[in-house]
Formats: structure tokens, sequence, C-alpha cells
């Protein structure tokens, strides 16, 4: 009896989304001022970029990167944390409108993402726990290496790595790691290394200044050599929406140009990696 | 024993055989583990010397003192009644535990920084993701059920087709395309409903088999009797199937319901900002995650044992005789 009308109503209903598959065309710069908001996804897993700070609240170089974007566009700033993986995946459909979430503008992201700025660029380095006999970078091939899934330093671990931003120095693959791991994120890639050489791992691939700021709460590992590579790090925009991206371009530039970058880089990190490159 | 045994046996600490067991493979764990260097160690330091150096005989030593001590407490423990066996080694065994994390290294101070907010915001979320997805799963379970139940072909294969589909694969991967795959279909939805989605269409399809079960065990008799006085399909399952397969179904569905709460977890992925989420992401800054772990285990540990004692009320109440 009622059944029936229930799988009628179903069937209807998926009919129904079949539909509307196409909505969801509309300008990305038109929705932030109309509800006044610019949404920026980052994920507080990685400070001190973005992480939640004594007061529970969003912190870090990113989040004031993206609090300053958002004021210049006159918009107010509301965050949303989706893990990496899901913010790398594009398709955001409107869920939130920007990344600022120090992302290297690889040629594959480029395909589903757009890059309107590179807002600084970090070292990325090789990590080894204290007790290991490594000396240089090149004593870590065949050794356990890992690096957080979907990072650029998985990429370069996998030598799967293309950067394709300006301005950025040329690289070599200077490791080959006899085995590999990734992990959700680097800090817990780091909280399997502290574990002591060759427990887990022998070393983790990733960006200098949060294994700076690893050692700095005491964790057992050293910086091994010279940095493997200067990745350009951007914000990034759902593919498609020129106008916001030709906004936000001419932001970031500004903000480069006024200092405002500068100034916060020296804040979150202690030194400017915002246009030094060696 | 299930039930009060009427064959009268001797208690296990009175056969030397099976203390005697006990003992020697106490010791010989104990002393493999070489606990000469911990803290028993250096309890025991007027007899072994230096712990650092007393080799092989300090590890054994310590292996045999300790044997005999757990020995010994075991057959104290057993001249005691039920009731105080139980409790004096659910204590023992949390001390141990606590003992455990406490050679961490913990730092309590972080965690009390941060509890107050892991529970205002971390097992608020948690807590009304896991009861709106429960209930929607309950009433989805009904129609389930029934269409299981149901002789109408296509009811039958839409219901154990989603069964069979929501059961089959993890659920974090429903997560994932639920919350992913919807958006191509044009149906944009938040991390919050994408998860609660998630929960209630897994959790579902379990309780579909729950509930047809549980509509399954009411007798023949009362569908025929209710049909032969008149009544319709929706007043027959209403009135009088539902009502007395509900004792069946309600303790099985709070069973469900502490597994959702520790499933819920897992939306953590898509940035909802419940226990596990913030478990992982609070120690982040200060690179103290084992704190922030063991302080969401403990939330959902309590909150479960909670959960378990307010389910065995509930047993209790359709055990009874009005039932």
């Amino acid at each position: 009896m009622g059944i029936r009308h229930i799988f009628l109503g179903a069937a209807l209903a998926v009919a129904g989304a079949l539909s509307g598959a196409t909505a969801f065309a509309g300008e990305t710069l038109d929705q932030i001022m109309s509800s006044n908001t610019l949404k920026v996804a980052t994920d507080p897993n990685w400070a001190p970029q973005s992480f939640l700070n004594d007061n529970n609240e969003m912190d870090g170089f990113d989040v004031d990167v993206a609090r300053e974007i958002a004021s210049r566009m006159g918009v107010e700033v509301e965050f949303v944390t989706p893990s990496w993986d899901i913010i790398t995946a594009g398709n955001w459909n409107g869920r939130w409108h920007l990344s600022v979430g120090s992302m290297t503008p690889t040629t594959a992201r480029g395909e589903i993402l757009d890059f309107p700025g590179v807002y600084y660029y970090t070292p990325a380095s090789a990590v080894v726990h204290n007790d290991s006999p490594y000396e240089n970078v090149a004593d870590l091939n065949g050794a356990k290496m890992a690096a957080g899934i979907s990072t650029t330093f998985e990429l370069y671990l996998q030598k799967d790595l293309t950067i394709d931003a300006s301005g950025v120095p040329t690289f070599e693959y200077q490791i080959t790691p006899g085995e590999y791991r990734s992990y959700e994120t680097g800090a817990v890639a780091l909280d399997d290394l502290r574990l002591g050489d060759g427990v887990r791992l022998n070393g983790v691939v990733g960006s200098l200044p949060a294994m700076l700021k690893a050692i700095e709460n005491g964790y057992p590992i050293r910086v091994l050599g010279e940095p493997l590579f200067y990745e350009p790090l951007a914000i990034a925009t759902d593919k498609g929406d020129a106008e916001l991206n030709a906004k936000l371009s001419a932001i970031v530039d500004e903000m480069r140009n006024d200092g405002t970058l500068k100034t916060l880089s020296e804040k979150w990190y202690g030194i400017d990696y915002t246009t030094a490159l060696n | 024993m299930l039930h009060r045994d009427t064959v009268i046996s001797d208690i296990a600490v009175h056969k030397p055989k099976v203390m005697a067991g006990i003992f020697a493979a106490a010791f010989v764990i104990f002393t493999l583990m070489g606990l000469k260097d911990t803290i028993f160690g250096a309890l025991m330091a007027p007899v072994i010397g230096d712990p650092a150096e007393a080799g092989f005989s300090g590890n054994a030593a310590t292996g045999l003192v300790l044997a005999i001590l757990l020995t010994v407490n075991i057959v104290l423990i057993a001249f005691l009644p039920l009731r105080y066996q139980i409790g004096i080694v659910w204590l023992q065994l949390l001390l141990l535990f606590l003992t455990f994390f406490y050679s961490f290294d913990l730092k309590l101070s972080f965690i009390q920084t941060k509890i107050w907010f892991m529970i205002t915001q971390g097992l608020f979320t948690t807590l009304y993701i896991s009861a709106i997805s429960i209930a929607l799963a309950s009433g989805l379970a009904i129609i389930g059920a029934v269409a299981k139940l149901s002789s109408n072909g296509f009811a039958f294969a839409i219901a154990s087709f989603y069964t069979s589909f929501f059961r089959g694969i993890p659920l974090l991967m429903q997560i994932y395309l639920i919350y992913l795959g919807l958006p191509q279909l044009g149906f944009v939805i938040d991390a919050v409903p994408a998860g609660i989605l998630a929960l209630t269409l897994c959790y579902g399809a379990y309780m579909t088999e729950i509930f047809r079960a549980g509509i399954q065990s009411i007798d023949k008799g009362q569908w025929e009797a209710s049909r032969s006085i008149g009544f319709g399909f929706g007043l027959t399952m209403r009135r009088i199937i539902l009502p007395q397969s509900m004792p069946l179904i309600i303790p099985p569905t709070g069973n469900q319901f502490i597994a959702m709460l520790k499933d819920s977890s897992l939306v953590s992925v898509i940035g909802v900002w419940e226990l596990m989420f913030l478990a992982r992401t609070l120690g982040n800054k200060d690179f103290r995650h084992m704190e922030m772990l063991i302080t969401a285990a403990m939330i959902y540990w309590m909150l479960t044992v909670c959960l378990e004692l307010i389910q065995s009320r509930i047993e209790r109440h359709y055990k009874s005789p009005q039932h």
C-alpha cells in the first residue's frame, strides 16, 4: 500500500536530482559580494601557517593573510576546515571560495584549480632523528622516508614534482627512498620519526619552518643539509572565475608591494619568506 | 556461567596446579620484560644492588617479586564476595592504565586549558550529530524492514540493494562519496549534513536488519488475528506488530547508538569540529598530540560508559514482567 507511494516519491526525487546536475555555474565573486562573506578553506593542522591558538581560534600566517585579503575585498571572512585532500580535490561548488593554505601550484593541481597569486616561498628540507648517522641528504638514499599525503614533499620523494611558477630555482631529486610512507599530515610523520632512527622511519621531508617549529618544541630531530627545493606557495580558487582571480591577484601584489606580507612573514616565521630566494 | 550452576566444582584458586601455572607464566613474562631499569627495579635496589649493573639476575629477581605479588593479589581477591571482586579488579586495571598513560610524560596543564573547549565544542557536536543520525536511521530502518518483508518485488529489491551496498562499503568511503559526489549531481551540501547523511544511510542499513528480525519474531497468529478483525496493513503494523517487537529492537538499537557515537569520529575528515577533529588539531601547534588524543579517548570512553548504563536500564525495563 503506502510503500508504492514512497518508492514513487523516491523515483521522482532521483529524477529531479539528475536533472538538477547542471546547477552552480554562477560567478564566485558575485556570491562573495552578495553574501558579504569570503569563505576560506584552510587545514588547521599545519602550525605555524594555520592552527588553533590558545583561545581555540584559527590563527597563523595563512589565517592572517586570508583575513587581510578579505578586509581588502571589503567583506567578512569565514573559515572552513576540510582536510587537505578534500581541498586539493577541487570541485568546491561554492562551499568555500578561496584556499589560503600554502599550496604549491603544481601542473597537476593547475588542471583542477586556479592559482591567482604566489604569496610566499618556503624551503623544503629533510629531517632525521638526532641519533641517526646521516650526514647529508645523499645518505638518505634507500632509507625509509615519509611525508604528508598529497603534499609536494610526497611528490618530491616520488620524483613526480613539477612546479609551474615563475621565479623558482630549479632543483634535482637528491633522494631515492628505499621505502616510502605517506601520512595524514606531516606532523604525524614527525611523531613516528621521534620514536627513534629506523623504528618506523629514517627521515621525513617537509617544510623547513614547520620542522624548525617542531625542533623548538623539543622534537629530537635535526635538519639535514641545504633545502631540497623551494616551493612557491599560492592562494587557490576553484577553476574558472577569471574576474575573482584578477582581483585576488591584484590584492596579493598590493600586499607584497606595501610590505604587508613581509611583516606577516616576519611575525610568524621570524624570517622574510615572501620574496627572498637563494 | 550463564546461569547459576547446580554442579558444584572447586574454584580455580583452590587448584594448586592452576595457581602454579599462573605464577610460572607471570614469572617468565615479567622476567623477559626486563623490568630492572624501571621503577620496579629501583624499588628492588636493596636486594639486587644498582639496577644498571644487576644484569639478568636483576631482571629475574624483579620478575619473581612481581609474580609473587600478582599471585597473592589474585588469591586475596578470590576470597572476597563477587561484587567486591569485580570492583577491585576494575580499580586495579584502571590504575594500570593510568600508570601506562602517566609514563608518556603528559603535560596535564595543557589538557586543562583545552578540555573545556573539547567538551563544549567537540563533545556537543559529536552528540548532536549522532543523535540526529540515529533518529533518522531508525525511520529509515522501519521503511527498509517493511520493504524487505513485503511481497512487492521492487520494494524488496531496492531495500536489499540498499542494505547490501551500505553495509558493504566502509563508512569512511561513504562519507567521502557523499561529500565529494553529491555536488556532482548538483546538490552542494555542507560538511555537517553530509556527515549526518552518511551516518544515517550506513546505520540505517544495519538497523534495517535489526528491525526486520524484530518484526519477523512476532508470531504469525498475531498478524492473522489482526487482519481477521479488519485491521489494514498500517494499523496492524502500528498497533499490533511494532509494539510487540520493540522490546527486541530497542536494546540492539542502543548498541548501534554507542557504535555510531564512535564512528562519528570519521566525519572529522570533512572538517566538522567534533571530538576527533579537535583531538587531532588542538595539540598541533604545541606538538602535544598524545595529550589531546588521550583526553578525547577518555571523553569517548566515559560517554560510552554512561550510555551502557542507560542501555542496561532499558534492557531491564523491557525484561520486566509488564512487558
